[in-house]
């Protein structure tokens, strides 16, 4: 009877639905595992990136010095009393950090063990010496305490950097470790912020290295790049999408664009090296022509985003537009454009973003070069971030080491403005329709 | 009363429909067209297709999908020309002068002809700019308060002001479909146009705002020339005082919409207003 | 009409895409001939009643004329819902008019058909003396008059046969004339005998009865040919 019923009662969906369900719910939980997995993994590669840069680079901020009593003796700073600047700056402020030096430390007698001694000091020790009498003439024939920067090897002592294996290999290491332990019993060790890494140039004293030279280098060359790119990008975005007639000339235009995008960027240093400095003497090294390069490198960028942002704006716009008998250009300016104009700004942020980390083209062009002045030109030879770090990851000194980190983290700080930025302007002018 | 029997010919779909059956010619027309063809690239979308679209009078453009009533509606102020690889022959007269000669700016022609289309497309400004746009550009007004004033009688003309006039300056997109529909029209008549296409205006709407829509339809006309693409049936019935019949690209059909509606004198029209069409 | 592209929309290429329409519509026809040949039944049979003395049947018409009436309140119904669910255009719109009226004038006729077959039980009832022969000629021969219409007009009706349709409105003058030749000749025979009267006024009724049903005829034709040609041929003297 049953296999009369079910020949009879035609096979309902259902019962074929529910049969094959377990499996179905199985495949998608296998494949939200999948996806779960790949994000958790995403983030710890994240986590491991960030934590090591982070943990490495966040000591850099932070510079060891040491806090010396200094008899600025008159005969010394300016024997003949007359106060005059360029008399206390040629002074020789070495010999007063020598005197205080071997007044703590009155037992140090041998002629390398006083070298080291007074190699706990950064050679830049005597500049801050002669600033501080320049700024504050009264302070001559006084004894005052003033907080010196320590030297780089001293500073990574200071802050733990060197494991007691490598100070039991080097003997000055050894000694200076137990001076410095003095000087900590004394209260004459303090850790403040290391503001010379935000204001300095590059140096090669990793305690004298500071940034401010790329990131001055930087911000000429991304100025010169916003201010060449954004225009002409842009332009060439509205004519290609609004006005060009659509013929084999644009179509070819369009594809070399997309090319473009997709060169690499040491191409675009190549030609950078080929025309603006061989065949235009444009000035190597500058900000200029490293503007020139990521203009070139970042225009086909800003031109495809801002072609997609002005084709995301629905045609009935442009047709209401066009209703009411605005001319084409009206069309754009007055509707289409304020519509794309999120989408193009995040374009232009995101492939200036790409030109704030670019480093290879730049190399091209001689901006790799060691520049220990900060640029107050966009014709002044200068130094990049990205370039800036590779220098010092190559630069042998321990203390670079924490110095490249740091530096990453400001230029990451930097480029994560930026997006930032992008994301506002889209969330802020963006509108529905 | 003689009743010629329908040929083969006029039975099969894709040949001959035969001559335009009705009266194509208006007593006091504002736009005539003569022999017009359309052709999106190598297609033939409009085929041979004159009309006259008289003064103060709706004319609706019915017929099914994909027939060319509404390419035929957007030859008359040219926004055809945005699509690319479209072309029109044949004469498109209005104030004696064919649209689509040479040197016809669209600018003036799209100032006389306006537009209403088939999805609401308020510009994403304040009510009170998408109506003063089109006096702007075109230099209707001289002062602000003369552009308030044509905002407030486009507004009232369209049915909407005492609906908006509190909320002027919320975004157009803020309002309800029948609304902004009827804000679109306001637009329109802002610029104070001659004739005004509408491209299925009431096809995203529910039926109280298409019955507002219609109203306001039947007010203007009293100002404007109207034509209206739709796909209502029964709304080409209610609106208009002219009907023309779109088949395949040809016009079959036009005559007074009574007329159509009861009496359609070609058999595809019959068949498509009573919905016997497979 | 030398212009007219189409032929009766009788006979449709395809049917509606909402199939149901069509099934509502040829129901409202079937409806029609329906009630029309109820009608026809009542007219024959009172005819049969009167010329044959047929007591029991005429007594059998009046009841039946309910049914008549159901039928036409049904239609009636159907054809508002029709009307308020499909709204029906072009062809449609004017076939279900035209049901809509014909329905009403069979409905009429069903009333004359019960009004000759009470006069003949008046006249048979009554006890008095049968009336001769040949007074009754006039009934018969407009009576058959009357019948042929109804039933040419049912048969247009179903076919929408527009030429038999102009057939009869024109054999309605005919009927016409033969009412008015009728009534001349009744006149004459009251004139020869007094007591001729009474059987004559019945006859008279009768014979205006017949007319009648041959004018509902008419219009019957009428709706059949506005509903081919969409022309509305009422009140038109015809050459």
């Amino acid at each position: 009877m049953n296999s009369l019923d079910s020949a009879l009662s035609p096979p309902r969906t259902v019962d074929a639905v529910l049969a094959s369900l377990p499996k179905r719910r199985r495949a998608e939980q296998r494949f939200r595992a999948y996806g779960l997995t790949s994000i958790v993994l995403g983030l710890c590669f994240l986590a491991i990136l960030f934590g090591s840069i982070i943990t490495k680079g966040y000591p850099a901020f932070r510079y060891t010095t040491i806090g010396l009593d200094i008899n600025f003796d008159p005969q010394i700073v300016d024997p003949e009393g007359t106060r005059n600047p360029s008399i206390m700056a040629a002074a020789d402020y070495d010999a007063l950090l020598k005197a205080s030096l071997s007044a703590l430390f009155p037992d140090v007698k041998e002629r390398t063990q006083k070298r080291a001694l007074y190699g706990l000091l950064s050679s830049s020790a005597s500049d801050t010496l002669r600033s501080v009498v320049l700024n504050k003439p009264d302070i001559i024939g006084k004894t005052e305490r003033i907080w010196l920067p320590a030297d780089d090897a001293i500073d990574m002592l200071a802050k733990g950097q060197f494991d007691s294996s490598t100070v039991e290999s080097e003997g000055r290491l050894k000694s200076q470790l137990t001076w410095i332990e003095k000087l900590e019993a004394d209260g004459r060790i303090k850790k403040a912020f290391n503001s010379t890494f935000f204001t300095k140039g590059d140096s090669r004293e990793p305690e004298s290295a500071g940034i401010w030279g790329a990131v001055v280098g930087s911000s000429f060359t991304l100025l010169v790049t916003l201010v060449l790119s954004l225009p002409i990008g842009i332009a060439a975005a509205i004519y290609l999408e609004e006005f060009a007639p659509q013929n084999r000339w644009t179509d070819f235009i369009e594809v070399n664009i997309n090319n473009l995008a997709a060169v690499p960027s040491i191409v675009f240093g190549l030609l950078g090296l080929a025309i603006f400095i061989n065949f235009f003497n444009l000035p190597r090294s500058s900000p200029l022509v490293g503007g020139l390069v990521l203009a070139l490198m970042t225009l086909p960028v800003i031109i495809i985003a801002g072609r997609s942002a002005l084709k995301s704006v629905p045609p009935s716009v442009r047709e209401a537009a066009l209703g009411v008998g605005a001319s084409s250009m009206q069309t754009v300016f007055h509707h289409v454009l304020p519509l794309a104009t999120p989408g193009m700004l995040t374009g232009a942020i995101i492939g200036m973003a790409r030109a704030l980390g670019e480093s290879a083209p730049l190399l091209m062009i001689g901006m790799v070069a060691f520049i220990v002045d900060v640029p107050t030109s966009i014709n002044q030879p200068a130094t990049v971030l990205p370039v800036q770090i590779f220098l010092w990851a190559d630069s042998p000194e321990r203390a670079f080491v924490e110095r490249t980190s740091a530096a990453i983290l400001v230029l990451m700080a930097f480029l994560i403005l930026m997006n930032g930025t992008a994301v506002y302007l889209r969330r802020r002018y963006e509108r529905r329709w | 009363m003689k009743i010629r029997e329908k040929t083969s010919s006029e039975v099969a779909f894709n040949r001959d429909y035969g001559k335009t059956v009705g009266e194509i010619t208006s007593l006091k027309p504002r736009i005539e067209c003569r022999n017009v063809n359309v052709y999106y690239g190598e297609k033939l979308a409009i085929q041979n297709v004159s009309l006259d679209v008289g003064c103060n009078e709706v004319i609706a453009l019915i017929g099914p999908s994909g027939c060319g009533k509404s390419t035929f509606i957007r030859c008359l102020n040219r926004m055809n020309d945005t699509i690319i690889g479209c072309r029109v022959t044949g004469d498109i007269i209005m104030d004696g002068k064919n649209i689509y000669d040479n040197g016809v700016d669209v600018v003036p022609l799209r100032a006389q002809v306006g537009m209403v289309f088939q999805k609401p497309n308020p510009f994403p400004k304040s009510i009170f700019e998408n109506v003063a746009y089109g006096p702007r550009i075109h230099g209707l007004v001289a002062s602000k308060a003369e552009l308030e004033e044509v905002v407030e009688t486009s507004l009232r003309r369209a049915g909407l002001w005492d609906e908006v006039k509190d909320y002027l300056h919320q975004p157009g997109t803020s309002l309800s479909g029948g609304q902004q529909q009827r804000l679109c029209i306001a637009r329109t008549i802002a610029v104070n146009p001659e004739v005004i296409l509408m491209d299925e205006p009431c096809s995203a709407l529910d039926p109280i705002a298409t019955a507002k829509i219609e109203q306001l339809i039947d007010e203007l006309r009293v100002h404007y020339t109207i034509a209206i693409v739709t796909h209502s049936m029964q709304q080409a019935a209610r609106v208009s005082q002219r009907t023309a019949y779109f088949h395949l690209g040809r016009l079959i059909e036009v005559g007074e919409t009574a007329q159509i509606f009861t009496n359609p004198r070609h058999q595809l029209t019959e068949d498509y207003i009573t919905g016997r069409f497979g | 009409m030398s212009e007219t592209q189409k032929s009766g929309s009788s006979v449709k290429a395809e049917g509606h895409t909402v199939k149901r329409f069509d099934g509502e519509l040829s129901r409202l026809q079937l409806r029609v001939l329906e009630i029309g040949g109820l009608a026809l039944s009542q007219l024959k049979d009172a005819l049969h009643a009167l010329k044959h003395k047929d007591l029991v049947l005429a007594r059998k018409i009046a009841p039946r004329e309910n049914e008549l009436d159901l039928l036409e309140v049904e239609t009636d119904a159907d054809i508002v819902s029709l009307i308020a669910r499909r709204c029906p255009v072009g062809g449609d719109l004017r076939l279900v008019m035209s049901v809509s009226k014909s329905v009403t004038d069979l409905e009429r006729i069903g009333d004359e058909a019960i009004r000759i077959a009470n006069i003949a039980l008046q006249i048979y009832g009554s006890g008095s003396i049968d009336p001769s022969d040949h007074m009754l000629r006039d009934v018969n021969v407009m009576g058959s008059l009357a019948v042929d219409a109804l039933e040419k007009v049912l048969h247009a009706f179903d076919k929408l046969d527009e030429a038999s349709a102009l057939e009869i409105i024109e054999a309605h003058r005919q009927l016409e004339e033969e009412f008015e030749a009728g009534l001349r000749r009744l006149l004459t025979y009251v004139m020869e005998d007094a007591r001729n009267i009474g059987f004559a006024v019945s006859m008279v009724l009768i014979i205006k009865a017949l007319e009648r049903i041959g004018a509902h005829a008419q219009n019957l034709a009428e709706y059949v040919i506005y509903q081919v040609e969409g022309k509305d041929v009422r009140h038109q003297t015809s050459s």
